[in-house]
């Protein structure tokens, strides 16, 4: 049953977020955690429509996309605290790069918004090799401020690219509330000016995302060129785990979930199944968690090495 | 040399800077159906410089991309492209342009390999017209491969002459890393002997010695070689012979063949177009004493562009980069010291 298969990675993805906030607050952390609770189903959503040979760019709230896509959380959390046995061998630390060629997922740059432009390009080795892959790129309403969409954008539409933009608007760009970023309401309005579809749909209902998505999707891989979707979500956390947001007054600091998108998810299904998956979920976080903690960091060999292939 | 017409081994033909490079992109993209190109004007127009003519006739559009002006799209695009199976052959219309796509050039092409575990890799190719041509102005007229040496990631390729831009560019797609290939637009009409072997390869991290002299070593880039052998010329006359080394690539660079050659001379005179002031040669003749201080007789001189934005004027202009009179006067007067 496909609810059920998408509860699965929701509760999965949250069950990684909670508990690393809990590890957080108690340990500390060298790097950086831009946490998702809150989003997982928009990230959980989006995935889901996607074949593990479509190409994933992935947003830096959270590892969700990741996870959904089939990678470990075993790897996952190794990349986040810097260990050897994540995709990137140890160099690591923070959310930024997860790798997984196998499963088509292609990372990310540090400069938020670069996606664009490489999702492009991974769209246009699709075409030109006759493949009916697609590029799905997720990124953030902060994000879509930078030059890199618009300049995609216009090629894309034009050159009929397979991409599937989403982005997860949670309202807040680092401190700045979009209401004073975007001249419209919403951020999907951009893409008329492409002449492809922009697509609102709720964030917190993942179904309802990955209906979008799916239909984004499909004409992609059609030939009928990229759509922008915008999830609309909210940012329960702060921008970085410890981040004492002072300029911010709409939601405590807390782990409450306004319109929770497993809370949403979980009426669909029958309670003990819902029960079930949270408690492998849990056990799953938490066997990874200790399992990436007791592995070594990555050592110092580590460092020159994969600059030249 | 003629070629010998009856016989099936490749020959060697004149051609120039310009028809070197388009027989190299055409060559590698009959060779390897995942080579393609991308660039303002690449394809109905063939290049601004018309270095692209004949690929779009022969590979049609899926293949040579004509795209809007834009070289964030230009570069991210051919990044993105890389990772997933082809191989991208970029151009930007001028080399300073890498300005304009500096993310995608400086973070995306040089460091996504590193960044993700060296699990992806990124080859492609990006085209730079480099150099002082007649009057294009500041912002079109920079020699900027010293920021390539100075990002890890990325292979910095600078021909001199019409063969080693063939064989430079072959070996530079064939390569399985970002190469930022630097062609001097002021010499695209210069005419060499190049082989018509489509398996002609110019390898990395291999100087080239243009001219063998025992007084003083006189390594130059580019447009600074055929200079350098003038007044290499000139000075012979005089009895001052020079050794003029064209290191081809900077990255990687070929220190052995320099090193060894200030060995024999005693005396290194470095020259590019650049500006001096933390151009490549500041490098180099940083390496050269590290390598061979006391084989030295006198300090490692470097001649470059003055500090200064190009101007403008064509007669002007010429006044910044060095002349064939400079780099005389400067190696007759260290070969004296």
């Amino acid at each position: 049953m496909e609810e059920l298969d998408l509860y699965r990675e929701v509760t999965r993805i949250r069950a990684i977020e909670l508990l690393l906030n809990r590890h957080i607050e108690k340990h500390g952390f060298g790097g950086f955690w831009h946490p998702g609770l809150g989003q997982e189903g928009i990230q959980a959503g989006a995935v889901a429509a996607l074949r593990t040979d479509d190409y994933l760019f992935y947003a830096h709230r959270g590892l969700g996309y990741a996870l959904a896509k089939g990678m470990s959380p075993v790897t996952l959390l190794a990349d986040l605290f810097g260990r050897n046995g994540g995709s990137v061998g140890g160099k690591g630390g923070g959310t930024v790069h997860f790798v997984d060629p196998e499963r088509s997922v292609l990372g990310q740059g540090g400069t938020v918004g670069s996606s664009f432009v490489l999702g492009a390009g991974a769209g246009i080795s699709a075409q030109m090799l006759g493949s009916d892959r697609v590029v799905a790129i997720f990124f953030g309403d902060g994000t879509a401020a930078r030059g890199t969409w618009h300049e995609a954008a216009l090629t894309a539409a034009v050159w009929k690219l397979p991409l599937v933009w989403i982005c997860e608007n949670n309202g807040w760009a680092i401190s700045v509330p979009i209401g004073e970023q975007s001249p419209t309401e919403n951020i999907a309005d951009r893409a008329a000016a492409y002449g492809v579809p922009g697509v609102v749909v709720d964030g917190q209902d993942a179904v309802a995302v990955r209906e979008a998505t799916t239909e984004a999707v499909a004409r992609a891989r059609a030939g009928e060129g990229p759509t922008l979707i915008e999830a609309k979500t909210l940012r329960v956390r702060g921008h970085f785990e410890g981040d004492p947001q002072r300029y911010r007054e709409d939601l405590a600091d807390g782990l409450e979930v306004p319109r929770d998108p497993l809370a949403i998810l979980r009426e669909r299904l029958p309670a003990e199944q819902a029960d079930r998956l949270d408690e492998e979920a849990r056990a799953e976080a938490e066997a990874a968690l200790a399992e990436v903690l007791a592995m070594p960091a990555g050592d110092e060999s580590v460092v020159t090495e994969g600059v030249w292939a | 040399m003629s070629a010998a017409g009856a016989t099936p081994v490749a020959g060697v033909g004149q051609l120039g800077y310009a028809r070197a490079i388009n027989a190299a992109l055409l060559e590698e993209m009959r060779r390897d159906e995942r080579v393609w190109m991308l660039g303002q004007d690449v394809g109905r127009m063939g290049g601004v410089f018309g270095l692209t003519r004949g690929a779009l006739e022969e590979f049609g559009p899926g293949r040579v991309r004509d795209t809007t002006l834009n070289e964030t799209f230009i570069v991210g695009a051919a990044v993105g492209a890389a990772l997933t199976g082809t191989i991208p052959v970029a151009e930007l219309q001028f080399a300073d342009f890498m300005m304009i796509a500096g993310d995608e050039v400086f973070h995306k092409m040089a460091k996504w390999r590193y960044m993700h575990g060296a699990k992806l890799s990124v080859p492609m190719v990006l085209r730079l017209p480099t150099g002082v041509v007649g009057g294009v102005g500041a912002e079109h007229s920079q020699s900027l491969e010293a920021l390539g040496m100075n990002v890890p990631g990325l292979k910095v390729v600078l021909p001199a002459t019409a063969a080693d831009a063939k064989g430079l560019l072959k070996t530079a797609i064939r390569d399985p890393n970002p190469v930022l290939f630097f062609e001097h637009k002021g010499m695209y009409r210069v005419k060499g002997p190049v082989p018509s072997d489509p398996d002609f390869l110019v390898p990395f991290g291999e100087a080239a010695v243009r001219r063998e002299g025992a007084h003083l070593s006189v390594v130059a880039t580019g447009l600074m070689v055929p200079r350098a052998l003038e007044a290499a010329e000139r000075l012979a006359t005089e009895g001052v012979e020079l050794e003029v080394i064209d290191p081809r690539t900077l990255v990687p660079l070929d220190m052995e063949t320099i090193v060894g050659s200030v060995e024999k001379t005693g005396r290194a005179l470095v020259v590019h177009e650049a500006v001096r002031t933390a151009g490549p040669g500041a490098e180099i003749a940083a390496r050269i004493q590290e390598a061979a201080f006391f084989a030295l007789d006198a300090p490692v001189w470097r001649l470059g562009a003055l500090d200064t934005p190009v101007p403008q004027s064509p007669e002007l202009e010429q006044l910044v980069i060095p002349s064939t009179e400079q780099i005389a006067a400067a190696a007759r007067e260290l070969a004296a010291l």
